[in-house]
């Protein structure tokens, strides 16, 4: 006690201490749904998907960030399936919240390919993969 | 030049001989944009900072080989930016170590078009 302050230590004691994140080491993975319908290009799309990653990352960061760390010491496991058009992103995208999955969603700028503001990608997680299949495991790949 | 003008911007240099799926590709890209960002929010935090503040700029951008890559990887360590090499795990599509993208950034959009305005995007 003598190298920590008063109030830390008391911080030490008395702070809610995290839930283990994951049961049984679970797999973790990051799932993105395409929106279909909109025929982007290749090149598009991955730069979609990053966005899609970066804001997905930083969000759990913020919320779950013991879910993070295992992800992102496990190999960052991502996957990429389309949807059929933005309905089916949307039906999705409120199941996940259902089931307490992050989600992050982005709409393009629209400054080149597409329309401004179209819903392009929806990203889940970093969660358990059991969690995920369930909601995307129906998708086919991209 | 001004700020507005000049909005940071993070690259990914894909291999185009891979032909990868745009799913594949997409995955790749990812992987980078976050690695990449990894790198960048201890060494450029303050750029990271003006990135996510703006609208986070993103362009992919096809090389011929993985040549050609390295040949970039080398300017932009020698420009000390951010960045990121992915190599693949294998479990798919390519085999086991194929380097597939070169993140790069975020960094100035005039650095960015000094270093890569001679490629085209992926298509």
């Amino acid at each position: 006690m003598i190298d920590v302050g008063f109030r830390s230590f008391l911080h030490r004691i008395t702070a809610p201490k995290f839930e283990p994140f994951v049961k049984n080491n679970q797999p973790l993975k990051m799932v993105f749904v395409i929106n279909h319908e909109l025929k982007m290009g290749k090149g598009k799309i991955a730069a979609q998907v990053g966005h899609a990653a970066v804001k997905a990352t930083l969000q759990s960061g913020e919320l779950r960030p013991e879910l993070l760390d295992a992800w992102l010491s496990t190999g960052q496991k991502k996957v990429c399936v389309k949807a059929h058009d933005v309905r089916q992103l949307e039906q999705i995208e409120h199941q996940a919240k259902h089931h307490q999955i992050l989600t992050s969603k982005i709409h393009d700028a629209g400054h080149t390919q597409i329309p401004a503001g179209s819903y392009t990608v929806l990203a889940l997680g970093p969660d358990e993969e059991e969690k995920l299949d369930a909601l995307t495991g129906e998708l086919k790949l991209l | 030049m001004s700020a507005l003008s000049d909005p940071p911007t993070m690259a990914f240099l894909c291999r185009a001989d891979l032909k990868l799926s745009a799913g594949k590709l997409a995955v790749q890209c990812a992987h980078a944009a976050v690695a990449s960002l990894q790198h960048a929010k201890k060494t450029h935090s303050r750029m990271v900072q003006r990135w996510k503040e703006s609208a986070s700029r993103k362009i992919c951008l096809a090389v011929d080989d993985e040549e050609e890559i390295e040949y970039f990887l080398k300017l932009v360590q020698e420009a000390s930016l951010p960045f990121a090499l992915i190599k693949d795990a294998g479990l798919t599509e390519v085999v086991a170590g194929t380097v597939t993208v070169l993140g790069v950034g975020p960094a100035p959009r005039h650095t960015m078009d000094s270093l890569f305005g001679e490629l085209k995007t992926y298509e």
